[in-house]
């Protein structure tokens, strides 16, 4: 892929964006954190309230996330490789966006569905669309940071691992080979 | 190398130095005090949301399950912050290693006497 931009100028632009995303990676993590935290306040207190602690921690990265997405969305745009096809958005955020959009408009319809089934279950239908939301959400991010690390490597700025199969990897993902020659 | 409206010389041309200084703006590897800022706020809001537990509900949010929420978070967020500006500096001639050091050193200290300290 030739340079659009001088190569210092999108090192410094790729590093800003993975900034966000390790920023977003520890937020992630801290609600990992949370889901433990929730379980031992309802081991006290069975019933579930928008306003205690453990769930301001839980819900505020919804807020948290979405935001830290949409600053990559908008940074993103600096950096010529990352643009998706005919110079639109990239193809891996647009997924993590869809998919979290899926995931927030399936709450009303959730809300709706326990008015007459009360039980948390993972599998009724109205909690499919989260689901389903989420993990295209998860590829795409996914996809993109991976994109974003292999850009990094491959102008330099990063090293791949020394395990001569995890390079052997990076290099025949560089070159497109990893999966499919068909699907680049 | 075409180069955005506005940059380099009339009538094409390379970058020049200059040129790309300003296409960066402020660098990656200097951000290192809006970091270590920024690191410290949240650490510090982390120890508000576990106050909220210890002063306010601590019925519903034992204390020993909002100081294990506390380390457990500070050592997320330590991590995320050594990496930051490890990843900002790798290839740079800078290192803040003494600014690491002192900021993960003084979280540390100081949530072991949160832990110690508050919520009894």
């Amino acid at each position: 892929m030739p340079a659009l931009i001088p190569k210092e100028v999108e090192i410094q632009r790729l590093k800003k964006i993975w900034l966000i995303v390790i920023a977003m990676g520890s937020t992630a993590a801290s609600v990992e954190v949370d889901n433990f935290v929730d379980g031992s306040l309802h081991q006290t207190s069975i019933r579930d309230s928008a306003f205690t602690p453990a769930h301001w921690w839980l819900y505020s990265h919804f807020v948290a996330l979405p935001l830290g997405w949409g600053a990559v969305a908008i940074y993103d745009r600096r950096v010529p490789i990352l643009r998706g096809p005919n110079n639109s958005m990239n193809t891996g955020l647009k997924m993590t966006i869809l998919g979290y959009l899926a995931t927030m408009f399936t709450i009303g319809i959730n809300e709706m569905w326990h008015f007459w089934f009360v039980e948390e279950i993972f599998a009724v239908p109205n909690h499919w669309m989260f689901n389903m939301g989420v993990v295209v959400a998860f590829m795409g991010a996914l996809a993109y940071v991976v994109r974003v690390y292999a850009r990094l490597v491959e102008l330099g700025a990063e090293t791949p691992g020394e395990n001569p199969y995890v390079a052997e990897m990076y290099k025949m993902a560089l070159e497109g080979k990893l999966y499919s020659r068909a699907i680049p | 190398m075409t180069l955005p409206k506005g940059f380099g010389s009339a009538g094409g041309g390379g970058a020049g130095s200059a040129d790309v200084e300003r296409m960066i703006g402020r660098r990656v590897e200097n951000m290192t005090g809006m970091i270590t800022a920024s690191y410290i706020a949240a650490w510090l809001a982390t120890f508000g949301g576990t106050a909220a537990g210890y002063f306010f509900y601590p019925w519903a949010y034992p204390t020993p399950s909002g100081h294990y929420a506390f380390i457990v978070l500070t050592i997320v967020e330590a991590i995320g912050y050594l990496f930051c500006v490890k990843v900002t500096q790798e290839g740079s001639r800078k290192r803040s290693n003494g600014v690491l050091a002192a900021t993960l050193g003084g979280t540390a200290v100081g949530t072991v006497l949160i832990v110690l300290f508050v919520g009894h």
